[in-house]
């Protein structure tokens, strides 16, 4: 009860430090941002190379612009879901900091809350800027509930977050070398349907190769935020993706919570919490 | 007086990670280490309770496992009645530990910033935090570095910070590791009286205390714990653990006429009475009395030389941490 009552002060206080760390390089916040407006502009000409060539049977795609900003923006943010806190606990394992915040009375979920809080602001910011550079300066145009987009966003994102306290947990023990980090990392861009159809995994890799995209939660998101914010549906449309989705989070969030307090206890057993 | 600290029985062997997996590739294997062995010990509430002993000795480990930092293989470790691994996180509101560990601080951030950080993270209010960190910078003369950043002070200071950090919650139970390692001497006697001052106050804090610097464990320390090769060797007070090595002493007496006087007495004897005596009935002036006494140096010495595994044998004995 306790812990619950002091959890927005303790949430506050690692966005606080983080904030505090993030503007100490302010150099890499600005070139971030132009970088963002890099890739919106080169992908806008690149759209127009497909201009008026697009299948109809993709229906997401008749504007890829569009399709792509919500892939980028929505993966960054699942990808943040995903890494934050196996980054954070890096982080903390390389700085030497990890022991002294363990030190103090904070509970195991907190910790796992509040050191990815920063790390969410922050994509919020550059995922709503791949959206608002998109809309501002080359007319992309949304639609549909933005209500159930965000609902579809923070669901695979708790989802992949199950798999970033997995990860965490990978980091705490093994330190590098994390399989889910290669799984997902780079399983998401090609098999989520990020930059192109899925079903197109099917036509040219097989039937095989093209479920894979089924197994990883970023295409399910994908699916019903762009169902939603390009195509226009709604909830009765969405059921299939919100379903499975939920699928995945009542499987991965007590399982990871029970592998990343196991984590914890060996690294503690081992005495290899500020080893990195 | 009541526990503050209880440890019974306490084991630590470090695990080899992967042994077995290891083993089944054949590669070599390395043997697990053993830093703690069946240790026991209390410590009284307001104690300035000292642990000494080499490198490598357990003192670190020990304190970890106080701080819950890192689990015992056997035993147990209670803080004012709580178990350390049962009920941590109780236990780490009731314990600060200061490390000579430069590395547990955000080195981007400044001093206050640092603090200000740890001390949300122990549930104060941003007023209440802001307040202390104010005190303990005073107390521990930082004021001048509350706004430079970790990274750009100096190891005394790095050091002193620590400390700060340790008592940001006011905890009954403070672990000071090596806390006047890196400070000048004049900031050392004031950190030792600073110490001397938390174990007196009302209510007491108790210190659970390390160092190598062993006349300050004389002087700060009511009890002290020698620790060889993860074995509790001896515990008393510094007076009774010198006395364990030999209740001898040697006296050097000089006189006015550069005459030098030296011999060998056993605590509470007569020969310096006698001594005395016999130079003032020649006449002579006494200019200077010296005792030279057995130390804690002297004990520790001896301690390690009876733990040292006999030469031949290095291969077949346990690897100590």
């Amino acid at each position: 009860m306790n812990a619950l009552r002091l959890l927005p002060r303790r949430i506050f206080a690692f966005v606080a430090r983080d904030f505090r760390l993030f503007v100490s390089y302010r150099m890499q916040f600005f070139l971030r941002i132009v970088s963002v407006l890099a890739v919106v502009t080169t992908l806008f000409f690149i759209s127009k190379i497909f201009a008026g060539f697009t299948d109809p049977q993709f229906s997401q795609w008749r504007d890829p612009l569009a399709t792509w900003l919500t892939g980028l923006a929505v993966l960054n943010y699942f990808m943040t879901g995903f890494s934050s806190l196996a980054n954070s606990i890096r982080q903390e394992q390389m700085q030497g900091t990890l022991e002294s915040v363990l030190l103090t009375p904070i509970n195991l979920p907190t910790v796992i809350v509040a050191s990815s809080a920063w790390d969410f602001l922050e994509t919020t910011f550059f995922s709503f800027l791949y959206l608002f550079f998109g809309r501002v300066f080359f007319g992309v145009q949304y639609r549909g509930s933005f209500l159930l987009a965000f609902l579809f966003l923070i669901l695979t994102t708790v989802v992949l977050s199950c798999l970033g306290i997995l990860s965490a947990s990978f980091a705490m023990v093994f330190k590098r070398g994390d399989p889910f980090g290669i799984f997902i990392g780079a399983g998401s861009a090609l098999f989520s349907g990020v930059f192109f159809p899925t079903q197109l995994l099917n036509t040219y890799a097989g039937p095989k190769l093209g479920s894979v995209s089924l197994i990883l939660p970023t295409t399910h998101g994908l699916d019903g935020i762009r169902q939603v914010l390009i195509e226009g549906h709604g909830l009765p449309e969405v059921a299939e993706p919100l379903f499975t989705l939920l699928g995945f989070l009542v499987v991965l969030l007590p399982f990871s919570l029970w592998v990343f307090s196991r984590a914890v206890r060996r690294a503690k057993r081992e005495g290899s919490l500020i080893q990195y | 007086m009541g526990l503050a600290i209880s440890i019974q029985n306490l084991s630590k062997t470090y695990p080899v990670p992967f042994r077995r997996v290891r083993a089944f590739f054949r590669r070599p294997v390395k043997e697990p280490v053993e830093a703690l062995r069946d240790v026991s010990f209390e410590v009284h509430t307001g104690e300035i309770f000292g642990l000494i002993g080499r490198n490598g000795a357990g003192k670190t480990t020990l304190t970890k496992i106080v701080a819950t930092l890192v689990q015992p293989t056997t035993g147990s470790v209670a803080v004012r009645g709580h178990d350390s691994v049962r009920d941590d996180e109780h236990v780490r509101r009731e314990v600060g530990l200061s490390t000579a560990e430069e590395r547990s601080f955000y080195w981007r951030l400044t001093s206050e910033q640092n603090l200000l950080f740890f001390a949300r993270l122990h549930g104060l209010s941003d007023r209440a935090a802001k307040q202390t960190i104010k005190d303990l910078f005073a107390k521990l003369e930082l004021e001048e570095v509350a706004r430079r950043r970790f990274g750009e002070l100096s190891t005394g200071n790095k050091q002193r910070l620590a400390v700060a950090r340790a008592m940001l919650s006011a905890p009954p139970v403070l672990l000071l590791d090596e806390p006047t390692r890196s400070l000048d001497p004049l900031a050392a006697q004031r950190m030792r009286e600073m110490i001397r001052s938390l174990a007196q106050q009302d209510p007491p804090i108790t210190i659970l205390f390390t160092s190598h610097n062993l006349a300050e464990v004389e002087t700060l320390c009511e009890r002290v714990a020698i620790i060889s090769r993860g074995h509790i060797r001896a515990i008393d007070t510094p007076t009774n653990l010198r006395a364990l090595t030999s209740g001898s002493e040697v006296v050097h007496i000089t006189v006015s006429d550069g005459e030098k006087v030296s011999f060998t007495r056993q605590h509470n004897d007569e020969r310096l009475d006698e001594e005395l005596r016999k130079l003032q009935s020649r006449g002579a002036k006494i200019i200077d009395i010296e005792t030279e006494r057995p130390t804690l140096l002297d004990v520790l010495e001896r301690y390690e030389t009876e733990d040292e595994p006999q030469k031949g044998t290095e291969g077949t004995q346990t690897k100590y941490y």
